[in-house]
């Protein structure tokens, strides 16, 4: 869905078996990420259902077998469908988190802030109604406080912030055209220099009956 | 419900008022505040210990709005909550133009019979086609008809000005009246909504964008029920004319009082404050903050940058002015060049300092070479560096002297005069001496009447100059979007 929506993602792929995981890590290569499927768990790290950086094929296959132990081990009556297996990011990208929710007021509106850690305590983020306008997009990266991270600190360089601005007008033109999806959090998103890439998706859709 | 431009001309223009269940309990509140209307006023009271004091007051009195004798424009309801809907029946039947609901103790009290009462008053009011404003609210004010909501609020020509106001809240919507005209901010049209059941914020605002009394909208929203409405409307709006928005209930605590007072739902301050910015309103923190980006609003000086140019009279008050425009987001660059070597001919640099801000000082010396003074203010003016001109007028030492010599303060008050009637670059001036408030008040009025922006910190006038500046950037930025 967010591919289609000309948002860059991942490549993610669905992995049952540990020996089907440590193919797909072959292909799509490591250094590579391990998360857990299941339509049950929502917070997959808490579940002990993320495993990142895994160097080889067989540490892909190994962690397979750890993740789903211990999945079980914390939540027995989850459904598990497998594993999804990633490309690791490269590294030295800026945590992003974009959001989409609904206001009792105001309808769908968007959220960006940054990412990380810091976010749940810094709350350094900025709303706007959809659809967003370019100029939009614009201010609600210069209303965070943050900004300087973006645009490069001790000779660290600066992200590429249109390509930002161009993820939330795109966000936008997605929620305009799916109503239905009631929640969206693209988190995190990694910004670099030149491009941005989404690690992790998950969106709430209404069901109509 | 949308109702007809007619119908809230009708409104806020009436010639024949008529007030309902006003007594002495309330001190005869609405027969008060309404008696310098310019047009007719009816009291509507059954009780017969009410009625010789009502007409004791030389107002009208009859038993029901039905038995008045001309068509009626607009009604204010003050009867206890359990008769409002026989006196609305009574306001449909009589066809009057509005109806304000004065009458509390509905929604907001979040009580079931409150709650019943406001669904049956809300579906009278919508079936009959009835604009009804409140319930739980001050109304409609029109100062220059001398229809306003409270006892001894100024009205007539002097109060009446450019500004609409729309309250959430009776008592800010009053303060507003009262203190506006008081602090350069002339009221054109005010109302007090309340909870809002038929006509609602939206409503009133896209009223006052196409009422060419009105150059300026503020208001105080605790929330909305429509938002998306609200917004589209804003947005509509402020692409016209500057809308300044006081948002109540920011924190936790505060929306929790939201409920129990006007019965909105909270929508999250970061939501809102977002909202704000994209639809290009101004958002502010209090009422000081409302009167003083009005006020700037009026001065009619479009801004074209964020530059600052500054004068103080001494070193500690400059440096201070400094910050508080560097902290509001100005910037205070240098001079250029030309300028530099203008101010050389005759600036005092000892016991001053002429780079920017300029410490006049000894230049001016306290109003006694008001000439000079002159000088400073053109070169301002001329300086191509320079979009916003902000004077601390250091009151707190010179007060005395203009005190002691009329004349000097007079000379300074014409020269400031003077420029602000010709000068194209906003220009503020701060009068602010903490041990005599109230000369440095008086001095803030006499600059204020004769067309000087005033303020009482440079806090305050870097905030209001800063808050126009962001303005008049998002309507340039709008304008130039949509030429393309």
């Amino acid at each position: 869905m967010l591919a289609a929506a000309g948002v860059a993602v991942t490549p993610t792929e669905l992995a049952r078996t540990a020996v089907a995981a440590a193919a797909l890590a072959e292909r799509l290569g490591c250094p590579a990420a391990l998360k857990i499927v299941s339509p049950d768990i929502v917070h997959k790290s808490d579940a002990g259902g993320v495993r990142l950086g895994l160097a080889s094929p067989a540490a892909v296959a190994a962690a397979f077998d750890e993740v789903m132990r211990a999945v079980r081990a914390r939540q027995p009556t989850a459904h598990l469908e497998g594993v999804s297996v990633q490309p690791m990011a490269p590294p030295g990208g800026v945590e992003v988190i974009v959001g989409v929710s609904v206001d009792a007021q105001f309808g769908h509106v968007i959220m960006c802030g940054l990412g990380g850690v810091l976010v749940e305590v810094l709350r350094d983020v900025a709303f706007r109604l959809i659809p967003l306008q370019p100029r939009d997009a614009r201010e609600m990266l210069t209303e965070l406080h943050g900004l300087p991270l973006l645009r490069g600190v001790r000779g660290r360089p600066g992200v590429d912030l249109r390509a930002v601005e161009e993820l939330l007008l795109r966000v936008s033109q997605l929620i305009a055209q799916r109503p239905d999806i009631r929640e969206l959090d693209l988190n995190p998103v990694l910004a670099y220099p030149d491009r941005v890439l989404t690690v992790d998706a998950r969106a709430l859709v209404t069901v109509e009956r | 419900m949308s109702f007809s431009r007619a119908r809230f001309d009708r409104a806020f223009h009436p010639r024949v008022i008529a007030v309902v269940g006003d007594k002495q309990m309330n001190g005869f509140l609405w027969l008060r505040a309404l008696q310098r209307f310019s047009g007719k006023l009816y009291s509507v009271q059954i009780d017969p210990n009410e009625i010789p004091a009502i007409e004791a007051m030389g107002v009208a009195n009859v038993r029901s709005l039905l038995d008045i004798p001309e068509a009626v424009d607009y009604v204010v309801v003050a009867v206890p909550r359990n008769v409002a809907p026989r006196v609305l029946a009574d306001c449909v039947r009589k066809e009057v133009g509005a109806v304000t609901l004065f009458t509390a103790g509905f929604s907001e009290t979040g009580d079931p019979e409150g709650i019943r009462l406001e669904a049956e008053i809300a579906t009278l009011a919508r079936e009959a086609n009835l604009l009804l404003i409140g319930p739980n609210c001050m109304g409609i004010a029109n100062l220059r008809i001398g229809m306003c909501n409270f006892p001894n609020q100024p009205v007539g020509d002097t109060a009446a000005g450019r500004v609409g106001f729309i309250g959430q809240s009776g008592t800010h919507t009053i303060t507003f009246c009262m203190r506006g005209p008081a602090e350069g901010v002339g009221v054109s049209k005010a109302v007090s909504c309340g909870n809002s059941v038929v006509a609602d914020a939206s409503d009133y605002l896209e009223y006052l964008r196409d009422d060419a009394d009105t150059a300026v909208i503020a208001a105080y929203i605790e929330g909305v029920r429509n938002g998306r409405r609200f917004f589209d409307v804003l947005c509509q709006t402020t692409a016209i004319k500057p809308v300044i928005l006081w948002k109540g209930g920011v924190s936790e605590a505060g929306q929790r009082a939201i409920f129990s007072h006007t019965a909105a739902l909270a929508t999250p301050v970061a939501v809102w404050r977002g909202m704000v910015r994209q639809a290009g309103a101004i958002a502010v923190e209090s009422q000081d903050e409302l009167l003083d980006v009005a006020r700037t609003l009026l001065a009619g000086t479009v801004a074209t940058g964020s530059r600052a140019g500054l004068i103080a009279m001494t070193g500690g008050p400059s440096v201070v002015m400094t910050d508080a425009f560097t902290q509001a987001g100005l910037d205070v660059p240098l001079l250029t060049d030309a300028s530099y070597a203008k101010l050389r001919e005759f600036f005092q640099v000892v016991g001053g300092s002429l780079r920017n801000p300029l410490d006049a000082g000894s230049t001016i010396a306290m109003g006694f070479r008001s000439d000079n003074l002159e000088r400073l203010l053109q070169i301002l003016l001329s300086d191509s560096c320079i979009d916003v001109i902000a004077m601390d007028l250091g009151a707190a030492l010179s007060i005395d002297r203009y005190l002691e010599h009329p004349a000097l303060a007079a000379a300074v008050v014409d020269i400031l005069a003077a420029f602000a009637q010709h000068t194209s670059k906003p220009f503020g001036v701060i009068v602010d001496a903490p041990h005599r408030p109230v000369d440095a008040a008086r001095l803030r009025d006499d600059l204020l009447r004769r067309g000087v922006l005033t303020f009482p910190s440079p806090q305050r006038a870097a905030r209001a100059l800063r808050q126009s500046i962001e303005y008049w950037r998002m309507r340039r930025g709008a304008e130039a979007q949509s030429s393309l």
